[in-house]
């Protein structure tokens, strides 16, 4: 009797493992539905347009249009506008609206809307307000108005194809909150808050009588999940039919599966954003030899093989690969070299070298970056010391107290080149010490008066200028896999992480 | 009996109210930013002031909680900072998830588990020690492998049940099932062992007792001492330990439900935990604070139930 049970047992577990063996990879791949259920880890804090940030953007994008659409290689294109142009000083745009979109109360989208929620967006507190700050926002008639600055910000246009030109319907503005879990835009899906667990899934129902192209899928959802191996399972699974993998593991895992369909996308850099090139806190910071040095010295092949097992590029520059200032001669313009950096030192003085305090956000600097960061600046006679900070309280210490010299920061890399120069260049958040130099305000000047596509070789002196006076270490820009699976077609958008929900489509 | 309940109602009261005020206080002391961490570090000073204004931090701790104690008695637990969501609907959208594999979890070890130490602790031999080896296995085996071991083999590779995601039972009974079968399993395997061999070690010393060989010699049928006197009295440590399995999955099923992508309680406390959103976990702890007093309470009358003894203390 035993012996059968045993038996039985055993005979179980062996069908088991050979169905385990047999199943998956073989099978041909069907026609998908005109379902699309995307996984991210990314999770709108409201779905009102002046809460919108950078990696929640398609939850947006399914519901509101935006004024400016902007098209998988980071060019404008038409959307609720249909024209714009700036005067000869560049402070003052005109923009020509389309005059056949409505919300669905019947509300008009007219230059009235339009005028309503650019002020809302600049006066609402939001993380983006600064987009449009001091802009003075005139309506010319129903199908025209104009934007007027108080001096030339060529990211404009940029705005309004992001969080700064989603349009929502006015007639909800006076609600406190109203569109913070219901919204109400002209955009080609409307929220199924049956369906919706705000905070888990946002389930989306193609727009009927959409004023632009209807999209291919008449459903749309977006899953929030806290890890990538439940995502990269609901892939190889077909619960999920498109995300993008950061971790170099899961992307490995996705990689595994011969069904899917991976592309690259190169956003986020990794490195060091040296805020004190003053000296403020770290005085050695202030010569450029040091900060070269620091560059020379640090091993980025290694690193990135460590880190992220050499899933993306080692490089010298902040600029992005899809802007105009980008230079690929520059990827490597600091290659690693510790004899050189020593050098540097002993030329700025610092023979015996120095100690440079940083920050350790965790989440951001594991184990692996700490030790090679460490032991690369240790070799050249740089005393690296970790601060632990909570993280709660990181972003005070860091940018309200200015405690430290700069930290180690992943940080996306836009196709807007005004977009690199005001983030990272421009006195501001990430250069809170206002630290510049007569080249970078010359640049930033001419670059203000010109329109963009006059301004290539201006933004290439810039970046090539940032990186000779090492304003920056950045390490490498990290390679993400934005997966799909059999049936689903999209494209990557440059300059951005997740793909607009535009760039989806069925496979033919 | 009813004045055993009004004071476990007082106590409770007493309880709820000391955790309360004891996490808001915590909370609010390790929170020091909220603003700033809402907006990110590109707003304004006076964006990041507004914003907290807005949340009402600007105002004294103590005022923030009574305004906080006065919403809460009322039902009210405001919305989450961080998804605009009301803490009772988010609550509300997760509970559900984890109450079936809590419950799915429970039944499938009490049954199991029960059984098996029975089993064992009657039967002694072979069987006895398979549950002493299954159940150190279950005790040793890491959870989380056991769980990424069953999805891959029975989610992805063999296609039986979902991988990941979550159906609720309003919308398909079949479909609930699928999607809590696994879940339910990868934390039933160490439950059971929990609970197997509470239940083997409780039978084997109730039946070595004094009171049983008595009854044995005076002739009473060994079913009857069986059911009647032996598993009566072994029952009341596996309540027990029953009643604690079920509180601590309230919050504890994090791993599963994370690598299962199951909307749950569990998943939600990491996350809201993370980011500081102290509406939503005052509400989350709250919620484990009323499930302990009750299970608490419902074991306590269980035990009262198969041990009339117990009663009088």
């Amino acid at each position: 009797m035993k012996k059968r049970i045993l038996g039985t047992i055993a005979a179980g577990v062996a069908a088991a493992l050979l169905l385990t063996g047999c199943a998956g990879g073989d099978e041909a791949a069907p026609a998908h539905d005109d379902t699309l259920r995307i996984g991210t880890m990314s999770v709108p804090t409201s779905l009102d347009p002046i809460d919108a940030i950078g990696g929640t953007m398609p939850f947006f994008q399914a519901v509101y249009d935006t004024l400016i659409l902007r098209a998988p290689d980071g060019s404008y294109e038409p959307m609720l506008a249909t024209e714009w142009a700036y005067d000869d000083t560049q402070t003052e745009l005109w923009l020509t609206l389309r005059d056949d979109v409505a919300f669905d109360d019947g509300t008009a989208f007219d230059a009235d809307a339009a005028k309503a929620n650019l002020d809302r967006f600049r006066d609402g507190g939001g993380p983006n307000a600064a987009y449009l700050a001091g802009a003075e926002v005139a309506v010319l008639d129903a199908t025209h108005l104009t934007i007027t600055l108080p001096e030339a910000d060529p990211g404009l246009l940029f705005y309004l194809t992001d969080s700064a030109g989603l349009m929502a319907n006015p007639a909800r503005f006076a609600t406190e909150d109203a569109l913070v879990t219901t919204p109400d835009g002209t955009g080609p899906y409307v929220l199924d808050t049956s369906a919706t667990a705000i905070g888990t899934t946002w389930a989306y129902d193609r727009r009927d009588g959409y004023w632009g192209d209807d999209p291919d899928f008449s459903t749309l959802t977006i899953s929030v999940f806290d890890n990538e191996n439940a995502i990269v399972n609901g892939l190889k699974t077909g619960q999920l039919d498109s995300a993008l993998l950061q971790t170099a593991d899961q992307q490995l895992a996705a990689e595994q599966d011969p069904a899917l369909t991976l592309q690259d996308v190169l956003f986020d850099f990794q490195g060091v954003l040296l805020f004190d090139r003053g000296g403020y806190v770290t005085p050695a910071l202030a010569d450029p030899r040091v900060r070269q040095a620091l560059n020379f010295a640090v091993d980025r092949e290694t690193m990135l093989s460590v880190v992220r097992d050499g899933r993306g590029e080692v490089t010298s520059q902040v600029w992005g690969v899809d802007t105009q200032g980008y230079d690929a001669a520059l990827d490597d313009h600091y290659a690693y070299d510790p004899e050189r950096a020593a050098a540097l030192l002993a030329e700025a003085g610092l023979a015996d070298g120095f100690e440079l305090t940083l920050p350790r956000l965790t989440s951001i600097v594991t184990d692996n970056i700490a030790t090679a960061l460490q032991t690369d600046l240790a070799a050249v006679g740089i005393t690296l010391t970790w601060a632990d900070v909570d993280a709660g309280t990181a972003l005070k210490q860091i940018f309200v107290d200015r405690e430290f010299s700069g930290m180690v920061m992943n940080m996306g890399q836009s196709s807007s080149d005004w977009i690199a120069y005001s983030t990272l260049i421009a006195p501001g958040t990430f250069n809170f010490f206002g630290t510049s130099d007569e080249t970078v305000q010359r640049i930033a000047g001419e670059v203000r008066a010109l329109p963009e596509d006059q301004t290539a070789d201006l933004y290439r002196e810039l970046n090539a200028h940032i990186v000779e006076d090492a304003w920056f270490l950045p390490f490498y820009r990290m390679t993400y896999k934005l997966v799909t699976v059999p049936g689903i077609d999209v494209v990557t958008q440059a300059g951005q992480a997740e793909t607009s929900i535009y760039n989806y489509s069925l496979a033919d | 009996m009813l004045a055993f309940l009004a004071r476990r109602l007082g106590a409770s009261v007493v309880l709820l109210f000391v955790t309360s005020f004891v996490t808001f206080m915590l909370l609010s002391l390790a929170n020091q930013d909220v603003g700033r961490q809402l907006l990110g570090i590109n707003a304004s000073p006076e964006a990041v002031a507004a914003k907290n204004a807005s949340l009402g931090l600007d105002r004294p701790l103590l005022v923030q909680y009574a305004d906080w104690l006065v919403r809460a008695a009322q039902g009210d637990f405001g919305r989450s900072w961080f998804s605009s969501e009301y803490v009772t609907v988010a609550i509300g959208n997760r509970l559900p998830v984890t109450l079936s594999l809590v419950i799915g979890v429970t039944v499938l070890t009490a049954v199991v588990g029960y059984l098996l130490g029975v089993w064992a602790g009657v039967r002694r031999g072979g069987i006895d020690r398979f549950v002493q080896v299954f159940s150190v296995a279950g005790y040793a085996l890491p959870g989380f492998l056991v769980t990424i071991v069953i999805v891959i083999v029975f989610a992805v590779q063999l296609r039986w049940f979902p991988a990941i995601g979550y159906i609720p039972i309003t919308q398909s009974v079949g479909g609930w099932l699928s999607t809590i079968t696994l879940p339910v399993i990868a934390l039933s395997i160490s439950a059971i062992a929990g609970i197997a061999q509470q239940v083997r070690s409780s039978v084997i010393e109730v039946a070595r007792a004094d009171y049983i060989r008595t009854l044995a010699t005076r002739g009473l049928p060994r079913r009857l001492i069986l059911f009647r006197h032996v598993l009566r009295n072994a029952s009341a440590p596996a309540l027990t330990v029953l009643g604690m399995q079920f509180v601590g999955l309230l919050g504890g099923a994090v791993i599963v439900e994370q690598i299962f992508g199951l909307p749950g309680i569990g998943a939600m406390t990491i996350q809201y935990t993370t980011r500081g959103d102290v509406p939503v976990i005052m509400g989350l702890v709250m919620l484990s604070a009323v499930g302990v007093v009750i299970i608490n309470l419902l074991v306590d009358l269980g035990i009262g139930w198969l041990l009339p003894k117990a009663r009088i203390s």
